[in-house]
């Protein structure tokens, strides 16, 4: 009979613990395309080309865990440069690490989100342009992540 | 002229005000659609999300439900080859129509009751419980291992909570000596939750348990069963069978108001004389305020297993429902209301 009384006063504190909760949310949510949180240094985003350091050897297609780099073959020519595919790329970060130019950088562009699959294959002509975050290009308040005492995260 | 009188004055009249606009099936469609977001929204706040937002961003998406509503509208209607076609198609219909069906035994105001019974009651509750048996029917002919697997639970969960939620609503019947719903009202000098708390927490219970809402999630059971007896249905088949829950909790909740909260006092005297339908304001805001506590739970209990949602129904609610008879009997003598 006492198990009942103090399963009782459990539930009672449970729906009370809720109710404290839906007057005060503790929101951590971030409006994605209105708001946008700034990596931090280092990360390892999308990539982008330097054609005019490349010396077309080839290291950064063979060393791709993911087989996302290729190597793109013009017409007339015996050496390729690298092009990714965003389907494959798990943004390991090893062709930027063995390319002996340094023609291949990681930035800190993170939205990979098309609207077409044929659209997340990257030729090189098309990795050689600057990334942009469609967020960014669209206004979008850029926020920081801070770890406050009382609420755990947030963003400001 | 004559014409337009008599169409205005047949929609006004108590028979066909109350089924069909308040508290019936418009009320219960608004309610619907609100109550569904409500849920979704409370249950983001309480997790630090933010829930629906961007159907009517300036009014927290209160549209979303609206939205997804149309969307099912134009779903395709897709029927199993190995269903049994006949109640397939039959069984949703007749659950739509066991729970609008008890609307018309609810009274909004005094002397407006669609069906002036002395068992108006019972009579509701007799037709609240006559719904697991087309929810049992849907799961039945899909033919579909969930699906059978959902309708057996809801007939064990039938056993669960049927007992209780008759005999904690008929200790009131007792208390008040009626089972006019319009007379409990009439005769209600203090709330009922007030006289007989017994009853009322009960008779909460066993709602919670009848609606399907978490804790007592159970027929459905999302992560074991996919959707429980809707398995099979698709489009707004399907929609109906997520409203059945909700239209049923809905006319417990008016149930609930009348017999514990003392329904529509105090009558707004202003409204009652411009248009008696119109006097139901607060037994409205009432039940509304209980459907959104009764969504909020979502947000704090996980689902009871069978067992142990039976196990609760058996020993704790029926011996409560119980007591609750015990003390009605005792304050009749008593204090005779």
């Amino acid at each position: 009979m006492s198990s009942y009384v103090k399963n009782f006063g459990g539930h009672v504190r449970a729906v009370l613990t809720g109710l404290k909760y839906l007057v005060k949310p503790n929101r951590i949510t971030v409006y994605y395309p209105e708001y946008y949180v700034e990596p931090p240094e280092g990360y390892r985003g999308m990539i982008k080309y330097y054609p005019e350091k490349c010396i077309q050897c080839g290291l950064c297609a063979m060393i791709c865990p993911a087989g996302a780099m290729k190597m793109y073959v013009k017409k007339g020519e015996k050496k390729g440069r690298p092009g990714v595919n965003y389907q494959r790329c798990i943004f390991c970060g090893f062709c930027v690490d063995i390319c002996p130019q340094d023609a291949l950088e990681m930035t800190k562009v993170h939205d990979v989100a098309f609207s077409s699959l044929e659209e997340l294959v990257f030729p090189p002509e098309k990795l050689a342009v600057e990334v942009q975050s469609p967020a960014l290009l669209r206004g979008a308040v850029k926020v920081k992540p801070v770890f406050d005492e009382e609420r755990g995260l947030r963003h400001e | 002229m004559g014409l337009v009188e008599w169409i205005v004055r047949l929609v006004l009249s108590p028979g066909v005000f109350a089924p069909v606009i308040f508290p019936g099936l418009l009320t219960a469609l608004a309610v619907l659609l609100i109550v569904i977001w409500a849920e979704r929204k409370i249950a983001a706040r309480v997790q630090m999300r933010v829930g629906p937002l961007y159907v009517t961003r300036h009014f927290g998406g209160v549209l979303q439900m609206l939205a997804d509503g149309t969307r099912y509208m134009f779903q395709e209607f897709i029927v199993p080859e190995t269903a049994d076609k006949v109640p397939y198609m039959l069984a949703p219909a007749l659950a739509l129509t066991l729970a609008i069906a008890p609307f018309a035994l609810i009274p909004s105001a005094p002397g407006f009751a669609p069906v002036k019974s002395p068992y108006s009651l019972p009579a509701l509750l007799a037709i609240l419980a006559s719904t697991p048996l087309s929810v049992l029917l849907m799961g039945w002919s899909s033919n579909n291992k969930f699906s059978i697997q959902g309708a057996v639970r809801e007939a064990f969960m039938t056993l669960a909570y049927e007992v209780p939620l008759f005999l904690s609503a008929l200790s009131m019947a007792i208390l008040y000596g009626s089972m006019d719903l319009e007379e409990i009202v009439g005769r209600q000098f203090l709330p009922g939750a007030l006289l007989n708390p017994v009853a009322a927490f009960t008779f909460f219970v066993a709602m919670v348990m009848s609606s399907g809402r978490l804790p007592f999630d159970i027929v459905e059971g999302e992560q074991e069963i996919v959707a429980g007896p809707y398995v099979e249905y698709t489009g707004i088949v399907f929609g109906i069978g997520m409203g059945l829950a909700y239209l049923k909790l809905y006319a417990l909740s008016l149930l609930y108001s009348l017999l514990f909260l003392s329904g529509w006092e105090p009558l707004p005297r202003a409204l009652y004389s411009v248009y008696p339908g119109l006097a139901g304001v607060w037994l409205f805001a009432k039940a509304f305020t209980l459907m959104l506590f009764v969504v909020f739970l979502r947000s704090v209990y996980g689902r009871y297993r069978l067992d142990q949602a039976l196990r609760a129904g058996w020993r704790v609610y029926l011996v409560l429902a119980v007591v609750s008879i015990l003390l009605s009997c005792l304050l009749r003598v008593v204090v005779n209301v």
